[in-house]
């Protein structure tokens, strides 16, 4: 067992469950989406992505730029959140959340591959 | 362009039939559906005039014509369809003429071989060796162009299923335009190997080749020693003698049964397996036929201190041979050479129904007798098959073999002469090897270099100051310790060849190293040199940080180590 690959993978399965956590629920109901969880999502995947700088293989060159996508998305959609947060007392509309979860489902496919990318690499060098 | 310069008449014709037929229709008056009169437009005439000589003939549109018109379109038509005959039959007349198609198959194959993006080479003569060459090539992967003088043999190319392109030009192969076509100026051309039948045109295309582009590769067959001192000083020149390397071949087989059957092994020969020698008797041998082929066995056995007992019924006892009958090789001349005493036979006469009927006789007369038969022609194979003989050696097949190993892997002949020197213990080993290494299955030969294009992370370690030793790169990516299922034959060094090197001959930048071992190996061991986690794996077993992060921790933890040590 070696202690940095359980960290590596800790971080990019953790980043892809928090985003899933914040996707689950009806799309256009903003009581099934928290905006902490959607803050957190952020913060761990940019962790995820500071690990992944450096790595000069084929693989790691792709698993950066799938974190880059899921950053990019995830930083969207809580920056679309800022935007329209003052839509209701309680947060953002029916029509702005479908918005903000559909971005978040995107970066949610990206973690998706990352972790297969990590599965598949693990799983071919078998030592 | 030449379709156009050709087509200048009819073309000419046809617009100034055009023109007539449309400015007529426009001046002539006609009547509107109201009976005020009124003229075509010009595009209209040109609609009428188009389906009219054309024959389609949609009627009188848009309004019923005037009788002045009916008369003016008549002429139309005529005139119409008679230029369109014209320029119809001067086409069908110029896809026929013979000059013309060659001249647009030859544009077209030049334009196929300018295309050409990766190494090939250039094949003149498409006989049996030819074909037997370009199919070995494609099995490799490598293109290679075709010229024949003879068109039937150029239509069986383009019918075979290769891997890779492979296009073929029917013309003469000596004549200097032709090889240009064929992509001998071409930046990537590796070589040009003339294989026709006439040893005087392979003799002007190794000149001509030699003149046109001096850094490309030439293999000349050739059986006449003139031809070989004309050739012998150029440099990059290379003479194939068919009748040599079969004695070679023969008396390798004879003289160093191991490395025959390595040798065979080697070159994917059928229904030999790697270890199992023939068990070739060393004295006491008859030789059929005494020809230019059989002077060269003779004298590659006399090296070998046998002394054959030869059959043929054109030889003269002033030639310095002892032992000799002169006669046809029938039954009754060999029961008479002492054939069922004999220990082994070689049916080397150059025609193949004389040497299926010494097999015939010797199996009749002696069938514990060693054969060794010559197949002449590549069609009658089934027929030697069937023959049950110890050893089949095929003219053209023995040399289209040597020529793709030379193109292939050039070292491996070095290999295969350094081991005849050595002696068959030493082919022993290396047998062993192999067979532990790759065993049953398919030998594949392959070289590395490791410059930065081939092995981009072996020559970042090198350059690291990294030590890495021949052993280390083939161990098993997954497994560390265990290896490959390869093994490196020569390692070439500014063109000092290590021959079978050790798993401790240490690794240099620019080296380049002769595998052989199955295709999955040949992948794996590359992508193990093109990365550096891998390799740095392999090389110390340990697993080095990815990324900076890890990096940094790693020694950050290493400093603390050293400090409170």
């Amino acid at each position: 067992m070696n202690l940095e690959r359980v960290i590596f993978g800790f971080f990019i399965i953790l980043s892809l469950t928090f985003n899933f956590v914040f996707v689950i629920g009806d799309i256009d109901n903003p009581m099934h989406h928290s905006v902490w969880i959607l803050t957190i999502a952020i913060l761990v995947n940019l962790i995820a992505t500071g690990l992944k700088l450096g790595d000069r293989s084929q693989v790691g060159a792709l698993l950066l730029a799938a974190s880059l996508v899921a950053d990019l998305l995830l930083i969207t959609a809580r920056v679309v959140w800022v935007i329209y947060q003052n839509d209701t007392l309680q947060g953002p509309s029916a029509e702005s959340i479908v918005t903000i979860v559909s971005l978040a489902g995107g970066a949610l496919i990206a973690n998706i591959v990352s972790v297969i990318i990590l599965i598949g690499d693990t799983l071919m060098s078998r030592r | 362009m030449l379709v156009l310069r050709y087509m200048r008449r009819p073309i000419f014709v046809l617009i100034i039939v055009y023109a007539i037929g449309i400015t007529g229709m426009a001046l002539i008056p006609g009547t509107a559906a109201d009976g005020s009169p009124e003229y075509m437009s010009l595009f209209h005439a040109f609609y009428f005039f188009t389906y009219t000589a054309t024959t389609t003939g949609f009627g009188e549109i848009p309004s019923e014509f005037t009788d002045q018109q009916r008369l003016w379109a008549i002429l139309c038509l005529y005139i119409g369809v008679i230029a369109w005959l014209y320029a119809i039959g001067s086409i069908i007349h110029l896809i026929q003429n013979m000059h013309f198609v060659q001249a647009l198959s030859e544009y077209r194959f030049s334009r196929v071989v300018n295309r050409i993006t990766e190494p090939f080479f250039i094949i003149c003569g498409f006989g049996d060796t030819g074909s037997l060459l370009a199919r070995g090539l494609s099995d490799h992967r490598f293109t290679a162009v075709v010229i024949d003088r003879d068109p039937e043999r150029i239509k069986a190319l383009s019918l075979r299923d290769y891997n890779v392109t492979m296009p073929g030009l029917c013309g003469d192969p000596s004549e200097p335009r032709h090889l240009v076509d064929a992509g001998l100026k071409h930046p990537q051309c590796k070589a040009v190997i003339a294989l026709t039948s006439d040893e005087d045109v392979n003799l002007k295309i190794a000149v001509v080749s030699r003149f046109i582009n001096p850094k490309v590769q030439v293999i000349c067959r050739s059986t006449s020693t003139k031809h070989k001192e004309q050739l012998a000083p150029l440099d990059n020149v290379r003479i194939i003698n068919p009748f040599e390397i079969f004695a070679q071949l023969l008396s390798m087989a004879i003289i160093t049964p191991r490395l025959h059957n390595l040798n065979s092994w080697l070159v994917r020969a059928k229904g030999v397996r790697l270890g199992v020698p023939l068990d070739v008797p060393s004295n006491n041998w008859i030789l059929c036929g005494y020809g230019r082929m059989g002077q060269w066995l003779h004298k590659y056995m006399k090296l070998n201190s046998i002394n054959p007992l030869i059959i043929d019924p054109d030889i003269e006892s002033s030639s310095g041979i002892d032992r000799f009958i002169k006669g046809y090789a029938d039954h009754g001349t060999l029961s008479d050479a002492g054939l069922d005493t004999a220990a082994g036979i070689v049916a080397g006469t150059d025609n193949d129904s004389d040497n299926l009927n010494i097999l015939m006789s010797a199996q009749v007369l002696n069938p514990k007798a060693f054969t060794i038969v010559r197949q002449n022609h590549h069609a009658n194979q089934l027929a030697f098959d069937a023959a049950s003989v110890d050893l089949i050696l095929q003219s053209s097949l023995t040399t289209g073999r040597r020529i793709l190993k030379y193109l292939i892997s050039p070292h491996i002949q070095i290999l295969i002469d350094y081991l005849r020197e050595q002696g068959e213990q030493h082919t022993e080993k290396i047998v062993n090897r192999l067979s532990t290494s790759i065993g049953d299955q398919t030998p594949h030969l392959w070289s590395v270099t490791l410059d930065s294009k081939h092995a981009k992370s072996a020559t970042e370690l090198l350059n690291a100051g990294h030590i890495i030793n021949i052993g280390d790169i083939i161990r098993h990516p997954s497994r560390r310790c265990e290896s490959l299922s390869c093994v490196p034959l020569v390692v070439l060094r500014t063109n000092r060849p290590i021959m079978l090197p050790e798993n401790e001959i240490q690794l240099f930048n620019n080296d380049s190293i002769l595998f052989c071992g199955t295709e999955q190996s040949e992948q794996l061991l590359a992508s193990t040199l093109n990365n550096t986690y891998t390799l740095h794996y392999l090389l110390t077993g340990k697993e080095v940080a990815r990324g900076f992060i890890f990096q940094w921790l790693g020694q950050l933890a290493e400093d603390k180590k050293s400090s409170t040590a």
